[in-house]
């Protein structure tokens, strides 16, 4: 099967709590659910952002909603106005997120 | 049975007031909440009392209030906010002369003070309190020199306290967001102080609400093209019952109550959906249920409580440094090359002019300023750009030096790569203030509720 992205299976949103942002991460049907579960490992999550997140990834699952939490660390360039970035509230978090490239066979 | 109605009329400071007015107008609400206070707010306003004294507070509220409170008063509609910053007795002045002013109904304006411990500092110091910075465990006392502002994320006891004394409206200054909401939904239910799941339900009503259009359609990743006339959204409002909570807006205007909206604001900025953690209450929503319940309706379940913690937050706003942001554009062939090129010229200036920089930014808008590393950066996509903006961001500890770089921009229209466009003036250095989030014990803090005549 030809790889999709991510906002074509799911919806989120992000925010931030000083240098820490945190996307969630809703399953567009609920069925793909168990499939977002297995395929959004925290590495593969890591691996995504690469330099851009340099703490600790941390992720919740919220099975009533078909959700999962992703809580990341030093993710923010600072945070705040410490951070130089043009985002530094990390509004774009949640559609960068979004742009992961994934198989649906895995 | 009885049913409560509150609504979330402003989701930061410099919101659009018309989604408040006309709840007040249709909404059919028995409270209002205005929200004017993101993590660094207070830092700002501090800064501004400290050039006038008369600032300090979120004069939007005022003029909301001169909008609004007359038909809001009228209708027995009880006001919410923490529009009070860090000049709460200021904001309680000016309310009540815009109620003489306005010849508006008389009414009784409470307010909460304690939140500032910025006096009280030295002496929690010498008590033993470090104040460790929750996320490196250093200590406060590095940065005391520098503190901007200090205040404590209260709960919502003196604000219902205020509304039993028979206030009208309520200002506070830094009073967690969802303790507005909290507030009146306790006092009208009369929950006990340790009815966990009840207060939990208050809470998470203002979670929903507290960011005003966010919760009705507004920033909706699920299908952001289906919320109808946004240019007229209508912002969330919940109608509380001792067995039912439900999500929806006022009738005629626009925006969005499905799932998926309540979905993405529910998780909105929390980081343990199992221990979400807030002055009054430790929120359990890990199993929370939303379900359509009709047209712009829907029923939220499955909220459970924990006891609050013994410890509040602090919001602590320090001095930083300085910055400058400052753009270049380009435009096609070669767009990015040359702002490239800009760059890296604006880079050697500074360097031979011996820059103290902690650090140096450099991002190409309309390539790679918002994703950063996850933007599409390869050499097909960069061949085909229209145009490019050369962003570069300097942080330094000295004001004058993130002054250096500010003179050396524009002269790249004539001394640089081909069709530089210089806009927007010369930037202008910017002071930079850290936050540094820490504990302080709740017996600690001592919060003062009053109510006066308008």
């Amino acid at each position: 099967m030809p790889k999709i992205y991510l906002k074509d299976i799911a919806h989120g949103r992000s925010g931030d709590k000083g240098d820490t942002s945190n996307v969630c991460v809703f399953a567009r049907d609920p069925k793909d659910y168990p499939l977002l579960k297995r395929l959004l490992t925290v590495d593969r999550v890591r691996a995504h952002f690469g330099d851009m997140v340099k703490g600790d990834i941390t992720r919740y699952e919220v099975d009533s909603l078909h959700g999962m939490n992703f809580v990341m660390h030093k993710a923010l360039g600072g945070g705040a106005t410490l951070s130089l970035r043009l985002d530094s509230l990390g509004k774009s978090m949640g559609s960068a997120f979004m742009r992961m490239r994934i198989d649906t066979d895995d | 049975m009885k049913t409560v109605t509150i609504g979330g009329g402003q989701g930061f400071w410099g919101d659009s007031p018309d989604a408040a007015l006309h709840m007040i107008d249709e909404g059919s609400i028995n409270y209002l909440a205005c929200d004017y206070l993101a993590e660094l707010t207070l830092s700002i306003m501090q800064r501004q009392k400290r050039k006038n004294p008369a600032t300090g507070f979120a004069r939007d509220f005022i003029d909301l209030f001169k909008m609004g409170g007359s038909a809001a008063l009228e209708k027995g509609i009880r006001i919410l906010t923490n529009a009070g910053g860090m000049n709460i007795t200021g904001c309680v002045e000016a309310l009540r002369e815009t109620v003489k002013a306005g010849a508006m109904p008389s009414c009784r304006i409470g307010y909460v003070l304690g939140d500032d411990l910025m006096d009280k500092l030295p002496a929690l110091m010498k008590q033993g309190i470090e104040f460790r910075n929750i996320d490196n465990g250093r200590k406060l006392e590095e940065i005391t020199d520098r503190i901007v502002n200090v205040n404590v994320y209260h709960g919502h006891e003196p604000i219902e306290q205020c509304l039993q004394e028979g206030a009208d409206v309520v200002v506070t200054g830094r009073a967690a967001d969802s303790a507005l909401f909290l507030a009146p939904l306790k006092h009208e239910f009369g929950w006990a102080a340790d009815d966990w799941n009840a207060l939990a339900r208050g809470i998470m009503t203002g979670h929903l609400l507290e960011c005003g259009g966010q919760g009705s359609g507004g920033n909706f990743d699920y299908d952001w093209r289906s919320v109808p006339d946004m240019d007229d959204l209508g912002f969330p409002l919940v109608e509380m019952t001792e067995s039912s909570m439900t999500v929806t807006k006022p009738p005629r205007c626009g925006g969005l109550i499905t799932t998926q909206v309540c979905k993405e604001q529910l998780l909105y900025e929390v980081h343990d959906p199992a221990n979400y953690i807030t002055p009054d209450v430790t929120v359990d929503l890990s199993r929370c249920t939303l379900d359509d319940a009709g047209p712009d309706r829907v029923a939220v379940g499955g909220l459970a409580g924990k006891p609050r913690p013994d410890q509040l937050k602090l919001c602590v706003g320090y001095h930083a440094g300085y910055k400058v942001v400052t753009y270049l554009s380009f435009a096609w062939p070669d767009a990015y090359e040359k702002a490239k090129a800009a760059g890296d010229i604006l880079m050697k200036k500074m360097t031979r002019k011996n820059l103290k920089a902690e650090e140096i930014r450099i991002d190409y808008l309309g390539l790679n300023a918002l994703h950063l590393d996850v933007a599409d950066t390869s050499p097909e996509h960069i061949a085909h750009l229209n145009e490019v903006v050369l962003r570069i961001a300097i942080r330094t500890l000295d004001k004058d030096e993130a002054a250096k770089i500010i003179p050396e921009v524009s002269p790249l229209q004539l001394n640089g790569p081909p069709g530089a466009s210089f806009f927007g003036g010369r930037a202008k250095v910017q002071e930079v203030i850290g936050l540094w989030p820490t504990f302080i014990p709740r017996d600690a803090v001592s919060l003062e509720a009053r109510v006066v005549e308008a």
